[in-house]
């Protein structure tokens, strides 16, 4: 069965606002990246299935659990990092999640040791006898963390974990996310809407724009299907296009480079013998590798949009619905 | 940019055990309640806060707990000296089980402005609501375990100067036996009392804190939601007593709880704090009114509460 399960789930705030807008997936174990832009229904998503916030309408289960029913049940096995600042200034990190490690159910003695345990885990030594108030963003990022792992979760729910922090504060996070994703074979889904990233430590997608699935598939279908091939001239670009799109490829000149839809090795060739012909100044052939920007850059209103694939295992895109 | 970073272990980390999973016990929701009223009643009293947490209940506390060490040393001094500190005890002796209530009412409101909040105000200002909601607690348990903690520190509060009076009025009788039976037969009144003026003080106190985030505000409010009934009522008692006018003391907690505490210790009226005589049933009824309100009030407000 699958770990999460999410069936029509709407979410209507007042306003009236929508957050979640029929959305339907299914998530298995592993490392989960929940991708979209801000106010895509992604913290609304993790909300709902943590019960802080009920549905409006639709159903999901956690653990094959309803989590209208079974609130308390879950979430003894889930760990939940919010977005937000949660964390009271005048407290020491040990205090504080030795006292959440108490209110997930665990014994005293334990919550104790799996306090000092989770916090080593985090890379927070000496300083967990200070109060939080004196932390560097980074830390207080690990201590959010601590606080989701303390009571050993079966499943870690990740709201933006690298917020606000700096490009080494975000690897160590990310590493740490790996880690407790691979290594100690706890599920994880970060939310996150830097694609860049989700991609570094996820194995499998699940992107929502405007409170529908975009899309759900194992990270390598989003990224292998197309591949782009620049080639960045000084000058004709127009004629080394309108010259590679005669020879049967989609080419387009965009400034000094040519983009050519790469589906096999075949382009490397014609672009070589092409330029050659042309006597063309090359600067440089490139392959760009398909972004996941590229899901939200091109995604308006016409067909062409990737869209929901409702199972995990069958990532094929359908039609989209087509009212947007 | 987009290569994975090493899922490998760091290289050389002797140290590092690495995570550990847990195989123990969960004890749930129960545990989880427990453990958050035991850290209320903690947190009131300041302890495992830090050094400045802990000035605010321990100058209150050492307040309502001045009146009884007086007594004690007084008795004590006076049955050195070859007093009759007994005829003292039976008599007169300003401080007592039936006025201690009165005698400390300023330290015990005190204690609500300062302390309520530090409960139900700090955790919604930093935000740690959610952090509570997403474990084995519903928040409706949340709310009760946080209101019962801070009405359990009020009642140690208030029972520990009781207990001092009890214990220093028992041991300077010449026959301790004797002073036992004596000093017990007042205990259904104390600990009636005691529990009924904690209940409504902690209750209203955590309402007022519930809704006021910002402590200073949540402090002001009680002050005010303290002070200015009982200055109305102090009005109402000299205007007489006919018409609905007696009865506006009852918005007084106050004032209601000096009326409970009357009329469990058979006070004659004129001993009370104020003139006006009231149904003897009229002050329970305020006084459990107020606990049932406040009570109802704040278990919606964390129901409701955003997390």
């Amino acid at each position: 069965m699958a770990l999460i399960s999410v069936r029509s789930l709407t979410k209507q705030y007042p306003g009236p606002v929508t957050a979640l807008d029929g959305l339907t997936v299914e998530i298995e174990t592993g490392i989960v990246g929940l991708v979209g832009s801000n106010g895509a229904g992604k913290s609304t998503l993790l909300k709902i299935l943590l019960g802080l916030i009920d549905a409006t309408s639709g159903e999901a289960t956690v653990f094959d659990m309803d989590v209208r029913t079974h609130g308390t049940d879950i979430r003894q096995f889930v760990g939940y990092m919010p977005e937000h600042d949660c964390l009271p200034p005048d407290a020491s990190a040990t205090d504080f999640v030795s006292h959440l490690a108490l209110m997930s159910g665990l014994p005293r003695v334990a919550a104790r040791e799996r306090t000092a345990e989770v916090l080593r885990h985090v890379g927070l030594y000496e300083e967990r006898y200070r109060a939080i108030g004196g932390y560097s963003t980074g830390m207080k990022q690990r201590v959010k963390l601590a606080q989701a792992l303390v009571h050993d979760p079966r499943l870690l729910l990740l709201d933006e974990p690298t917020n606000g922090l700096d490009p080494a504060g975000r690897d160590e996070m990310l590493e740490l996310v790996l880690r407790t994703g691979s290594e100690f074979g706890i599920a994880v889904i970060v939310a996150s809407h830097l694609l860049g990233e989700i991609e570094r430590v996820c194995n499998y997608l699940v992107a929502i724009e405007g409170g529908r699935l975009l899309r759900a598939a194992p990270l390598g279908a989003f990224t292998q299907q197309t591949g782009t091939l620049a080639v960045e001239v000084e000058e004709g670009s127009e004629a080394l296009a309108a010259r590679l799109s005669g020879q049967g490829l989609e080419a387009i000149a965009d400034g000094r480079n040519v983009l050519i839809a790469l589906t096999d090795e075949r382009p490397y060739d014609i672009v070589r013998d092409t330029v050659v012909e042309l006597g063309l100044p090359l600067v440089r052939i490139e392959q760009r590798r398909h972004k996941l920007e590229d899901l939200f850059r091109d995604r308006p209103d016409g067909p062409e949009v990737v869209a929901a694939a409702s199972s995990p295992a069958a990532p094929a895109p359908a039609t989209p619905e087509g009212d947007r | 940019m987009t290569t994975p970073i090493s899922a490998g272990r760091p290289i050389g980390s002797i140290y590092d055990l690495g995570y550990r999973g847990y195989e123990g016990p969960r004890l749930g929701r129960a545990h989880a309640i427990r453990s958050l009223f035991l850290h209320s009643l903690r947190t009131a009293f300041g302890i495992g806060r830090g050094g400045r947490a802990k000035i605010a209940p321990i100058t209150v506390g050492a307040m309502a707990l001045l009146p009884a060490v007086a007594l004690v040393g007084i008795l004590t001094l006076a049955s050195r000296f070859g007093e009759r500190a007994e005829e003292l005890l039976i008599g007169q002796a300003p401080i007592a089980y039936n006025t201690y209530f009165a005698t400390i009412t300023i330290p015990l409101v005190l204690f609500c402005a300062a302390q309520a909040p530090e409960l139900f105000g700090r955790d919604q200002r930093h935000g740690v609501l959610s952090l509570y909601f997403a474990r084995a607690l519903q928040r409706t348990d949340y709310a009760i375990a946080r209101i019962a903690g801070f009405v359990a520190a009020l009642i140690v509060l208030q029972l520990l100067p009781n207990a001092l009076m009890f214990g220093g009025r028992v041991l300077i009788s010449p026959d301790i036996l004797d002073g036992l039976r004596r000093e017990v037969a007042p205990m259904p009144a104390v600990l009636a009392q005691v529990l009924l003026s904690s209940a409504l003080l902690g209750c209203l106190a955590m309402v007022v804190s519930a809704f006021t985030p910002r402590r200073a505000y949540a402090t002001a409010g009680l002050i005010a939601l303290f002070l200015i009934p009982s200055i109305i009522a102090g009005v109402v008692t000299g205007l007489g007593s006919s018409g609905i006018g007696p009865w506006l003391i009852l918005s007084s907690a106050t004032s209601a709880l000096d009326g409970t505490n009357a009329v469990l210790f058979n006070l004659a009226p004129d001993s009370f704090s104020f003139f006006v005589s009231l149904p003897d049933w009229a002050y329970f009824a305020a006084v459990l009114a107020g606990i049932a309100g406040s009570l109802a009030i704040s278990i919606r407000r964390f129901a409701k509460i955003t997390a």
